[in-house]
């Protein structure tokens, strides 16, 4: 289980996050949403190492994870797919898949990849082709099977619905939902696109200007009609 | 016409040495986007450092090994003591550092070993090789220079496309973000990267001292033929370089050939700026625009 914990993030003066505290257990999506600016990404950086929090932390499983590098973090168990391209365009799909477990047993990463390979069907037929040949949302099932490479406990995702066909939005979150249900992961999700992410997601958190304004189940949260307006803007 | 083509073969080795300090430019830039112009400072240095082992034993493939030790040594000093340091500050700042860098290793060369130009001693025979009635424009050591760059390039290659730490320095080189998220190790792979760079640019002192004399500036010139050679090579591609390199050899050859030496590098100057004006991002190149 990821758990988060009064996360204050600041970039000099500006509060990009202010006591953030959320629980993300293990088979379960949580989805936060909100608005452009509301801190989503700079949530998801801090969690993944790249930016230091001011005050508050994160654990894994117990295990602190804030204020360590990001390439510990994801050693531990947290594996973070960035906003957009998050895959590397120059490699093939094998090297994208092979460089997101390069410091794990040669043996561990087949049986990742070959799992990637069952849950992604495409990455297998497309493995020798670079990643600039890819479309979309074959690029978006890379970024994530990159990041499934390091075995996750806990899998971030960005915004992966940005630029994608509505049909691929709802493909890749499908996919989503199936693999924490099948293998376990603690998901947490962060979206703009507030009406899919919370149709599959068991808890919804609702972030504006870098505070909570409510945490509780998905399907609670989507049918509010309030929070809607003020702050998702629908 | 004969003259022409003995122009040309006996272009290719020197081209070789041109092509190794080609790669050993391009690999610091694909990964930190610096270009190094200490790197013939350091290769100098390793030079020298080979003469000393070469005078002692005798032996120049020992003196090539002490070399290659030396010059990944010394790249990760400069990188520790200068380029990381110069991290927050931007690159044109640390390509200035890197030019100091240069003079700093020309210092002190210059109260190691003295000042004065020194004879590097000749390992194989220079001789033109004699063969179908006529001696070629090419010795037994042009062979053996051209060999151990293709061994080298080859094993780069290899070391790139087949190896665990080569798909870590691709990666680091094109998305440091994204690489550091994989777990790859960012700034212990650039490292790397320098005393890879050192390397490369140690053979290509080694390899080129013989034809010239050594002394704190004798290489300077390599680096004006190595770096126009990478730019027009595209900067980030080790093809490129290689290409390039090889390509630059020719020319000098021929421009040596058909006026004298020291046009070679005004052509080659010249050739930089056709490049940079026609197409800017090199011959092989794939990134957009770029201020030199």
């Amino acid at each position: 289980m990821l758990s988060i914990t009064d996360l204050t993030v600041s970039y000099g003066p500006v509060e990009a996050l202010n006591g953030v505290t959320i629980s993300v257990p293990r088979g379960e999506v949580t989805a936060v949403i909100g608005a452009n600016g509301a801190g989503k990404s700079t949530l998801m950086r801090t969690l993944a190492g790249l930016v230091t929090p001011a005050a508050g932390q994160a654990t894994l499983d117990g295990e602190i994870i804030t204020r360590k590098s990001p390439e510990d973090i994801v050693r531990m168990g947290v594996a973070l797919v960035p906003e957009g391209r998050s895959t590397i365009p120059e490699l093939t799909v094998e090297e994208n898949l092979r460089l997101g477990g390069l410091w794990r047993a040669k043996a561990d990463r087949r049986t990742t990849q070959s799992e990637v390979f069952d849950l992604f069907p495409v990455l297998a037929e497309r493995q020798r082709m670079r990643a600039d040949t890819l479309s979309g949302g074959e690029r978006q099932q890379l970024a994530i099977g990159r990041a499934l490479m390091s075995n996750p406990k806990c899998l971030l995702l960005d915004e992966p619905s940005l630029g994608l066909a509505p049909l691929i939005v709802t493909q890749i979150l499908h996919l989503v939902r199936r693999l924490a249900d099948e293998t376990r992961i603690a998901v947490l999700l962060v979206e703009q696109n507030a009406v899919t992410a919370l149709r599959m997601a068991d808890t919804g958190v609702v972030l504006n200007l870098g505070r909570i304004v409510q945490t509780g189940p998905a399907s609670a949260i989507a049918s509010d009609e309030k929070l809607r307006h003020a702050y998702l803007g629908y | 016409m004969t003259s022409l083509i003995d122009y040309l073969i006996g272009g290719v080795s020197n081209g070789a040495v041109i092509a190794l300090m080609a790669i050993a430019l391009v690999l610091i830039w694909r990964a930190t986007r610096v270009v190094n112009f200490a790197q013939v400072g350091q290769a100098m240095f390793t030079t020298f450092v080979a003469l000393t082992v070469q005078t002692m034993t005798g032996s120049w493939a020992l003196a090539l090994v002490v070399a290659m030790v030396a010059g990944a040594i010394l790249g990760v000093i400069v990188q520790f003591l200068v380029l990381r340091p110069m991290r927050r500050a931007d690159t044109s700042g640390a390509i200035i550092a890197t030019f100091g860098v240069l003079i700093a290793l020309q210092a002190a060369v210059g109260m190691i070993w003295g000042g004065d130009a020194q004879a590097y001693p000749q390992p194989f025979d220079n001789a033109g090789i004699v063969a179908f009635g006529r001696i070629w424009p090419i010795s037994v050591y042009d062979f053996v220079v051209i060999g151990v760059t293709i061994l080298l390039v080859v094993a780069l290659s290899l070391l790139f496309t087949r190896t665990s730490i080569g798909l870590a320095m691709r990666a680091s080189a094109f998305n440091p973000e994204v690489a550091r998220l994989s777990g790859v190790r960012v700034s212990r792979v650039l490292t790397f990267g320098w005393a890879l760079a050192g390397v490369v640019g140690a053979v290509a002192g080694v390899l080129v001292a013989p034809s010239s004399t050594v002394s704190p500036t004798t290489f300077d010139i390599l680096l004006v033929f190595a770096f126009t050679a990478a730019v027009i090579g595209g900067l980030d591609s080790l093809v490129g370089a290689v290409a390039l390199g090889v390509f630059a050899g020719l020319v000098i050859s021929l421009v040596s050939g058909v006026s004298n030496s020291g046009n070679a590098p005004v052509v080659a100057l010249v050739l930089l700026a056709l490049s940079l004006i026609t197409k800017p991002d090199g011959i092989f190149g794939h990134h957009k625009a770029r201020a030199v």
